[in-house]
């Protein structure tokens, strides 16, 4: 197999359009969650707070590029600008056959599906639907408008696992590349904020409400006074790469993947399982060839929600005890859903590259069973050499992802 | 019923609105394909914004495929109108 390594990144986030914004954000302990007047006409919405990035600068997208893009792909497409810059390559590599793509979203825009149904149902009229609204809601839109903007003619392909996508289009990337299948590839996910989404977790009773009117205080990660998380949006793309390849050319080396693993939890659509959970990590852990003592930092899926954190909490403990540093970054962002996974490994490498841990935002009192953990509640200095990002998904989806720091 | 002028006025309307095309382009010589650069999905977007725009069902009119500049599209709106306004 061939070792794949990632030297490129890119992100649009609720804290600023770029990673170097997002960063600061995190450096100056940041929370993007605001009250969104806006939902307030939707009967039966409890959750107001939401935790939106900026759209911006999409004029620059060339029309007959943009038409096919809702919000989602304009956040992915500029991520994956910055991401290929960022790698240093350049643009001719999207045509060489070698160099594809995987991104994904938990589904099309949701602000895109909601006008075509709106356009649609009052009179029953197919035919005031325009041409490219179907390219804004299919469920790869985000890979799809990435691969067409940027000229891509290698592999394109959208992982669709809900808050999972990111982190798995990133181990289908790993995959392709270590499988010398394709060379390079921009992986990650999208996703946009819209009160269909913020709902389907609201009627769940997973989606915060008590902070309405204080939306700084939440989501709170682990913490005893959680209620639930909040919808954020953006876009997280990272290049991978072959490693030799990029050692060749020099490149800026971020970290090597050197395991991926997604399993179901086989037992309930919602409900998060500590054994699936735990399972899933040390299936990660074995396909690395590491023990839990090798791992320097967990960045946690952690969302916020009452019986999420609780299980996640649960699996870290028995496999880690309290030895290893864990941290969430829901409560600066909020929950990105697909995007999450590679929003928060873009920044689980920062941290690994600096040397420090960014704290769990909004976590003051960690809830009973949210504990037995090594929870960092403040700015901490740590080597990290081996980092574990974690992201569970509804369906019952988890996945992990080990990075080590490059030699 | 709005004047000749207005007609072509609110379809060169469309073609700044929905295709963010210059105002300078709009010539009635213009080829809709060659000079504006649409193309076949954008022709199905210029259907739904003139349909929308007039008031007019033009989806399934055999004249529609006749028209190449944007002087051919203003004529047949024109005598669309006319025919609806008899």
């Amino acid at each position: 197999m061939k070792r794949v390594v990632i030297t490129g990144l890119g992100a649009i986030t609720p804290l600023g359009n770029s990673v170097e914004a997002f960063i600061s954000g995190l450096e100056r302990g940041d929370n993007a969650s605001v009250y969104m007047p806006e939902w307030e006409k939707y009967k039966g919405l409890r959750c107001l707070v939401g935790a939106p990035a900026r759209l911006e600068n999409e004029m620059l997208i060339p029309r007959q590029n943009r038409r096919s893009m809702g919000r989602l792909s304009i956040f992915a497409v500029q991520a994956a600008q910055q991401a290929l810059g960022d790698a240093n390559l350049p643009a001719s590599t999207a045509g060489s056959g070698r160099l594809g793509c995987v991104i994904g979203s938990t589904m099309g825009s949701a602000e895109s599906i909601a006008e075509a149904f709106e356009t649609l149902l009052p009179d029953n009229d197919l035919s005031k639907l325009t041409s490219t609204k179907f390219f804004q809601c299919v469920s790869h839109t985000a890979a799809l408008n990435v691969g067409q903007f940027l000229g891509i003619t290698g592999t394109v392909m959208a992982t669709n696992a809900a808050c999972a996508s990111g982190l798995q289009a990133i181990g289908a990337g790993y995959d392709l590349i270590r499988t010398g299948q394709q060379d390079i590839m921009l992986c990650g996910g999208a996703e946009g904020l819209h009160p269909t989404v913020v709902g389907s977790f609201d009627v769940l009773f997973a989606a915060s409400s008590r902070y309405n009117h204080s939306p700084k205080e939440t989501p709170r990660p682990f913490d005893a006074a959680r209620d639930g998380l909040v919808c954020g949006e953006g876009s997280g793309i990272l290049v991978l790469e072959e490693y030799e390849a990029a050692k060749k050319r020099k490149a800026r080396i971020y970290g090597e993947i050197i395991a991926y693993n997604s399993f179901g939890n086989g037992s309930h659509v919602s409900e998060s399982s500590r054994e699936a959970i735990t399972s899933c990590i040390n299936e990660t852990l074995k396909r690395a060839d590491l023990t839990a003592a090798d791992i320097d930092y967990i960045n946690a899926h952690a969302t916020a929600t009452i019986q999420g954190d609780k299980e996640e909490a649960a699996a870290i403990r028995q496999i880690f005890g309290e030895k290893v540093p864990v941290s969430s970054l829901k409560g600066n962002i909020g929950h990105t859903l697909g995007a999450s996974g590679a929003i928060e490994l873009i920044a689980s490498l920062i941290m690994m590259e600096k040397n420090l841990i960014y704290p769990t935002l909004n976590l003051k009192d960690p809830d009973q069973d949210c504990r037995g953990i090594n929870h960092v509640m403040a700015r901490q200095e740590k080597k990290i050499d081996i980092l574990l990002k974690n992201c569970f998904a509804f369906g019952g989806i988890n996945a992990s992802l080990i990075c080590k720091k490059p030699a | 019923m709005a004047s000749e002028q207005e007609i072509i006025k609110m379809v060169n309307e469309v073609f700044v609105e929905s295709f963010e095309i210059d105002k300078a382009k709009l010539a009635p010589e213009a080829n809709i394909f060659n000079d504006l650069g649409l193309d076949s999905l954008d022709i199905v977007d210029l259907v739904v914004a003139l349909q929308k725009k007039f008031a007019v069902t033009i989806r399934d009119d055999e004249r529609v495929r006749n028209i190449r500049t944007l002087g051919d599209l203003q004529q047949f709106i024109l005598t669309i109108k006319k025919e609806i306004g008899k």
